[in-house]
């Protein structure tokens, strides 16, 4: 790795994690969902910093090259937070639609109960 | 002075007559609100029954948003001081009293702490106490002996803050704030009793998970909100 490269990277993952505490610290997002966040961008600090980590772990998990371990890695675990972020995003949906039918129920119970007053 | 008892509720229709009648009967200066937050079982309909004042939450919006919702009822009511209180039987109301005391030497969060006097036994399930404990004291400076203790009361200004901000869930990393914010926090010695009905809901996986959020949260995530000025 040439070392313009690896300045690229650690300005890059520096930049990510400034960014993510720039919205935290507008209040911008619930803290219990940046713990992941907060994790990942020191990940990319950390492997950026010391390339010799990630070619530890390769070499330990038989993986043909850096680079290769390095994409799987990250997809892997991107692919699994999306799969959590959609789950959430269900349950999301699923109580606004509750929240929806419960408000206009409730007003047309108590509509239902002023007419009968008239 | 209004002193508002907040309780939130989920799923606790097996203690939660109990504890309200021992306040409504023991405690008639303090009033008091339930917050059913979505419970699947009985807990609204016995609230109804008993004629309780209640606040029925129509989805489950977990510790954080119930407990919120009892700050913002406060706050709209006008209410001088909130503490938060177990629907499970653990708190007994008898120290709001010396809560209430501490609070008027001009603290703005005392907390029911179980390790004033007592010293904190070295247990599998005091690890994570201790050790929010020291992440508290390295950020803040100050001593918190028992961080994680549920039973928290806050004053006027900070009902406000609780009611309308996000990330003010009532966890320990919201006092590591406060306290960075300049809020005054107290301890007061309490006895608390083991819940005797339903089972907590803090199993293994899910206490190792929560004290990992808090850590995080206190040590690298609160240093990086904007403060505001509590005093």
């Amino acid at each position: 790795m040439s070392l313009v490269f690896r300045i690229i990277l650690i300005v890059a993952s520096l930049l990510t994690l400034v960014f993510m505490m720039r919205k935290i610290r507008h209040s911008k997002v619930q803290i219990e969902d940046t713990i992941f966040w907060v994790l990942f961008s020191i990940l990319l600090l950390v492997i950026s910093i010391f390339p010799g980590l990630a070619d530890f772990a390769t070499r330990l998990v038989g993986v043909y090259s850096t680079v290769n371990f390095v994409f799987l890695l990250t997809i892997f675990i991107l692919l699994i937070k999306l799969f959590l972020m959609t789950v959430k995003l269900s349950q999301v949906e699923c109580k606004m639609r509750e929240l929806a039918q419960k408000v206009a129920i409730d007003n047309n119970i108590k509509d239902k109960k002023e007419e009968d007053k008239e | 002075m209004k002193t508002l008892i907040v309780i939130p509720a989920y799923n606790e229709e097996k203690s939660i007559v109990r504890v309200v009648d021992d306040i409504i009967n023991n405690y008639p200066q303090y009033d008091y609100v339930i917050v059913n937050d979505g419970s699947k079982d009985n807990t609204a309909k016995i609230c109804k029954e008993h004629g309780y004042n209640y606040v029925n939450l129509p989805v489950n919006l977990g510790l954080a948003g119930a407990f919120q919702t009892g700050l913002k009822y406060a706050y709209l009511e006008g209410y001088d001081y909130a503490i938060q209180f177990d629907a499970d039987g653990q708190h007994r109301p008898e120290y709001i009293a010396d809560i209430l005391d501490e609070m008027q030497k001009g603290y703005d969060i005392v907390i029911g702490s179980r390790f004033v006097n007592e010293k904190k036994p070295f247990s599998a399930r005091m690890i994570g106490s201790f050790l929010i404990s020291f992440a508290l004291r390295i950020t803040t400076g100050k001593k918190i002996k028992d961080p994680t203790s549920g039973m928290r009361m806050f004053d006027k200004k900070l009902l406000k803050l609780f009611a309308n901000n996000i990330n003010f869930g009532p966890e320990p990393d919201t006092l590591s704030y406060l306290i960075k914010c300049g809020a005054k926090v107290s301890e007061v010695q309490v006895t608390m009793d083991e819940r005797t009905e339903g089972q907590s809901y803090l199993t293994l996986t899910k206490s190792i998970s929560y004290m990992m959020r808090m850590c995080i949260s206190i040590l690298m995530v609160q240093w990086f909100r904007k403060r505001e000025k509590v005093n």
